[in-house]
């Protein structure tokens, strides 16, 4: 539970609310971080932030005011400030036309669970010896340069409204380590990613040897250009986490599914969308993500299908959403997901994989990828770290720069096998607060008829 | 409690002594006495954000053996703990250094910087607010829009920034935002969207009441309405190789991701590689590289009015106002005073003599990265966007980014646009939907072949710019003409 210091200080807020008839809801985020940051194979940058954020948003009928403060929160007075602040921009608010959902936590939740004090505690020698240690396990020569990053950390999140005794407490570690390896002149770069919830998950000598096979690939070969069309690609798991994402963002937020935004708004639960391999779930409960127990309107997170073996399942909802739209919230009132890609029956392991692809794209990294058109879940990024052409199962040249311009609809539902064993990708952003959110994904995932719409002359 | 603006100066003071005699070569702390935000958002005329943000912080950075630390706080009580955080991590850094980082000559400045204001937005309130957004939104409102969207974002920061080499700058950072959008579905039923952003000419001053300014804002209203149900009848950009032309609520974002990004050195030396990407660019490049034909001149300009316009960098040097590309050629690179040696040696000559005073953080708590100040493009001498579209025998006219995809070394980029207007022989004749582009930098630039005068030369703003990790979003600006460029791929196959 969080420390009693702030607890009793928040509690006593929500009593004092509470007494004036003010429908209060309050929320804390509280962070250790620290970061070092990789260039031209030295640690550039090495830094730490301890960081706590208070959140209030007051209710009243169909007026709501919010307002955060981020300070150390040391007496009652922050609050009561921070609570008629949030109470004044109520008071001058515009009523809406609909019933806002006024935050409720429906079960009392204290989870650390996923809580490393050593991880928390990750000294940055620890990490700039890990990091030495890759370096000089490769021996890289003179134009061939490290960068990267290794983010660790921890955060608590608390949740109380007045609308009854419940709190919701959550506290987790988080590691999210990547190296990049750059060849100065011919400018390819690889990358090795790890993610975790605990210390001691990877060594060096893991990380170096997963450069040393990539390696021969890349400096053997020249680059290859493939050609643009219509073609069979081989994810990887970074990849996959951002085709899963974008299938999301496309068509499974609430707003844009009512607003004919999404590529879904034309559908009802249970219409295929995608192959029959595919299926899409947010579920906490699954052991390789970092699993949000609660959210910020006080839903207990449960297991949520999206697509079930190719079906449409359903969209999420935020509470605001909701409200507007009269439908029921579904624990989206968060940033931080855990989505699940599920496994499938295609053999295990990338070389079995490769050797069903036969003839294809490897690509296992992808860059910049946006949404020029959600309606048709049509979306564009290109090729990154790591990519290969494979020629009768084998990899024979690294590629060049390669553009993918296609649809959502069209990636899911040409599947020709999903890899039967999972990875985890990290995808936490460290806008604003950490929010540790990761994605549990299949090993590969190989598509027929994957467009191909530029190639540069360069990786 | 509240501690004291002054008497954490002097604290401050204290610990830059304390950081040299520990072996430090450079010490620098950033108190933000106050970061305030606020955001205030109309959707279908339902106030769906009506939010305010207060931080007070401190975040200091040590230069130890040629390695960085950095720490943040909130906790004004803990300045000396968090000096020795930063030291801590300096010294863990400094175990795995390639080149050394060192400032270069010592520079003492006393600055102080306030934007130009009229009418502080804090000051103004949130009933005046919401009354003027209102009346936006009534305007914005008609049988043929689905969905309205209008809202406005407040920033104001007093910065306080003191150096162990006596430099201290008093600095305010004070941004107004803007947007609005209608949106509709077509007759396919896929929801089409007409939008606008605060802008302006660089000129002015930047608090409520340019917001307030018809002819940068709310005058715009009926223009997005009328362009929606002209998208919304239209048919999809046939796919081909034709002319384009990008307004600058085009044009800044091309600008932005192939140029502004592409010239930040901490990428073109490799640091952002894990996230953001690096750079076509290479340090040898600078002074050699053509970049675009002879009609691209861009700047990093210290503009009037401009999110981009901050007096002071994050290291406390005055803001330069200086070429990056001069008739096509690259000339400069944006940077800090720390990455200057090691650009050079990587160059194997002097590249870059000052710095390009493009260092800033986002808050307190985030260490200053190499930023875009205002990247314009010069106004050329092509005459007004009728003498283009009167020059152009097949193209289209782009405006306002939908989506935006650029390889990681900024190499290639692909772009979707809300709007494109044709242009046959000379007229502008109908309105496509959907439309995209996309192309190679160096080549597209290449094909620059005409720039708008003055009168079509634009400040656009940009409030989220995402960088950096970890990650950080800046705001800054863009004084953009109309441009064209021959011969671009445009539209999509299928
Ligand atoms: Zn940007």
């Amino acid at each position: 539970m969080l420390e009693s210091r702030i607890r009793d200080l928040l509690l006593a807020a929500r009593n004092s609310a509470r007494k004036k008839g003010i429908n209060a809801e309050l929320s804390l985020h509280r962070e250790k971080s620290s970061l070092i940051r990789l260039g031209n194979s030295s640690v550039a940058l090495s830094t730490f932030e301890e960081l706590t954020r208070l959140g209030v948003s007051v209710q009243d009928g169909r007026k709501v005011g919010s307002f955060s403060l981020t300070a150390d929160i040391t007496s009652q007075e922050q609050l009561q400030s921070a609570l008629a602040q949030a109470h004044e921009n109520c008071k001058a608010a515009l009523p809406k036309n609909y019933d806002p959902i006024f935050g409720t936590v429906e079960e009392a939740v204290d989870d650390s669970t996923g809580y490393d004090p050593a991880l928390e505690n990750l000294a940055p020698e620890a990490k700039t010896k890990l990091c030495a240690g890759v370096v000089k396990a490769l021996k890289p020569k003179g134009s061939y340069d490290f960068s990267g990053s290794w983010s660790s950390g921890s955060a608590e999140m608390y949740y109380i409204s007045t609308a009854n005794d419940n709190e919701a407490y959550r506290r987790l570690t988080d590691s999210r380590f990547v190296m990049v390896l750059k060849e100065q002149n011919r400018k390819w770069e690889l990358s090795v990613e790890r993610t975790a919830k605990r210390t001691g998950t990877f060594t060096a000598e893991d990380v170096a040897a997963e450069f040393a096979a990539l390696l021969p690939m890349y400096e053997k070969n020249e680059g290859f250009k493939t050609d643009i069309g219509r073609q069979r690609v081989m994810f990887g798991p970074q990849a996959i986490a951002e085709l899963v994402m974008l299938a999301i963002w496309g068509g499974f937020f609430g707003r844009w599914f009512e607003e004919k935004r999404a590529y879904t708004s034309s559908m009802k639960s249970g219409d295929k969308l995608f192959s029959e391999a595919v299926t899409i779930t947010d579920d906490p409960t699954h052991p390789d993500v970092f699993g949000m127990p609660f959210d910020f309107n006080g839903k207990i997170r449960r297991s949520f299908s999206l697509v079930e073996k190719g079906i449409f399942r359903g969209v999420l909802y935020d509470s605001l959403t909701a409200a507007r739209y009269k439908r029921q919230p579904t624990g989206h009132d968060l940033e931080n997901w855990d989505i699940v890609l599920a496994t499938g029956d295609g053999p295990a392991g990338i070389e079995s994989g490769r050797k069903l692809a036969a003839d294809a794209l490897y690509i296992p990294h992808l860059h910049y990828i946006h949404l020029p058109d959600p309606t048709k879940g049509m979306f564009t990024c290109s090729s990154r770290f790591n990519a290969m052409r494979l020629e009768k199962g084998e990899f024979t040249a690294p590629l060049f720069s390669t553009r993918v311009t296609d649809t959502s609809p069209n990636v899911f539902s040409n599947v020709v096998a999903i890899a039967p064993d999972s990875v985890t990708v990290n995808v936490s952003s460290t806008y604003g607060q950490r929010e540790p959110t990761a994605m549990s994904v299949p090993e590969y995932l190989v598509c027929d008829n994957v467009r191909i719409t530029d190639v540069a002359d360069s990786f | 409690m509240a501690m004291k603006t002054e008497a954490i100066g002097s604290i401050i003071k204290a610990q830059f002594e304390r950081m040299l005699s520990a072996g430090c070569s450079f010490a620098d702390a950033r108190f933000y006495d106050e970061d305030r935000y606020q955001r205030v958002v109309l959707y279908d005329g339902n106030l769906e954000s009506n939010t305010s943000r207060y931080e007070r912080g401190i975040g200091v950075r040590v230069l130890k053996d040629g390695a960085w630390g950095f720490a943040a706080t909130a906790n004004l009580e803990a300045i000396p703990a968090c000096f020795d955080r930063a030291l801590a991590n300096a010294r863990a850094a400094a175990q795995l250094l390639g080149f050394q980082k060192d400032m270069g000559p010592a520079q003492t400045i006393k600055g102080r910087y306030r934007p130009p204001v009229e009418r502080d937005p804090f000051e103004v309130p949130l009933a005046e607010k919401l009354e003027f957004l209102k009346g936006i939104d009534t305007r914005l409102q008609d049988k043929t829009v689905a969905h309205r969207y209008v809202g406005a974002t407040f920033q104001r920061r007093r910065v306080n920034y003191q150096n162990s080499e006596g430099t201290e700058v008093d600095k305010w950072v004070l941004n107004t935002f803007g947007n609005m959008m209608v949106m509709t579905p077509d007759k396919q039923g896929r929801t089409q969207r007409r939008s606008l952003e605060l802008y302006g000419k660089g000129t002015g001053t930047r608090g409520y009441e340019w917001l307030t300014d018809p002819d940068w804002f709310s005058g715009h209203a009926e223009r997005i309405k009328q362009e929606l149900a002209q998208i919304v009848a239209a048919e999809p950009l046939p796919p081909g190789k034709r002319d384009v032309i990008l307004l600058p609520g085009q044009g800044f974002l091309q600008v932005h991701e192939t140029i502004g990004h592409a010239l930040e050195l901490d990428r073109i030396l490799g640091y952002e590689l894990s996230y953001a990407g690096g750079s076509h660019v290479r340090p040898e490049m600078i002074g050699k590289l053509r970049y675009g034909s002879e009609k691209l001149n861009c700047r990093s300009g210290v503009t009037d009015n401009s999110p981009g316009t901050f007096g002071y960098d994050d290291e406390g040097s005055a803001q330069r106002d200086y070429m990056l590309i001069d008739k096509g050629i690259l000339v400069g690179v944006l940077s800090c005073r720390a990455d200057l040696a090691e650009a050079n040696a990587k160059a194997g000559r002097t590249i870059v003599k000052q710095s390009g005073t493009a260092t800033r953080a986002c808050s307190f708590y985030r260490s200053p990265i190499d930023r875009m100040t205002n990247i314009n493009i010069d106004p050329g001498n092509d005459g007004t966007l009728e003498d283009i579209i009167k020059a152009t025998k097949d193209g289209v006219i782009l405006d306002v980014p939908v989506s935006w995809s650029i390889g990681s070394n900024r190499e290639h980029f692909h772009f979707g646009c809300e709007i494109a207007w044709e242009v046959k022989d000379g007229k502008r004749t109908k309105v496509y939907k959907n439309p995209t582009y996309q192309g190679h930098t160096l080549e597209f630039w290449g094909s620059l072949d005409m720039v708008g005068d003055q009168s079509t030369w634009e400040l656009r703003q940009v409030p989220n710019c995402g960088k950096g990790e970890p990650n950080q979003v800046m705001e800054l600006g863009h004084g953009i003409p109309v441009m064209r460029f021959r011969s671009v791929q445009t539209g999509e196959k299928e």
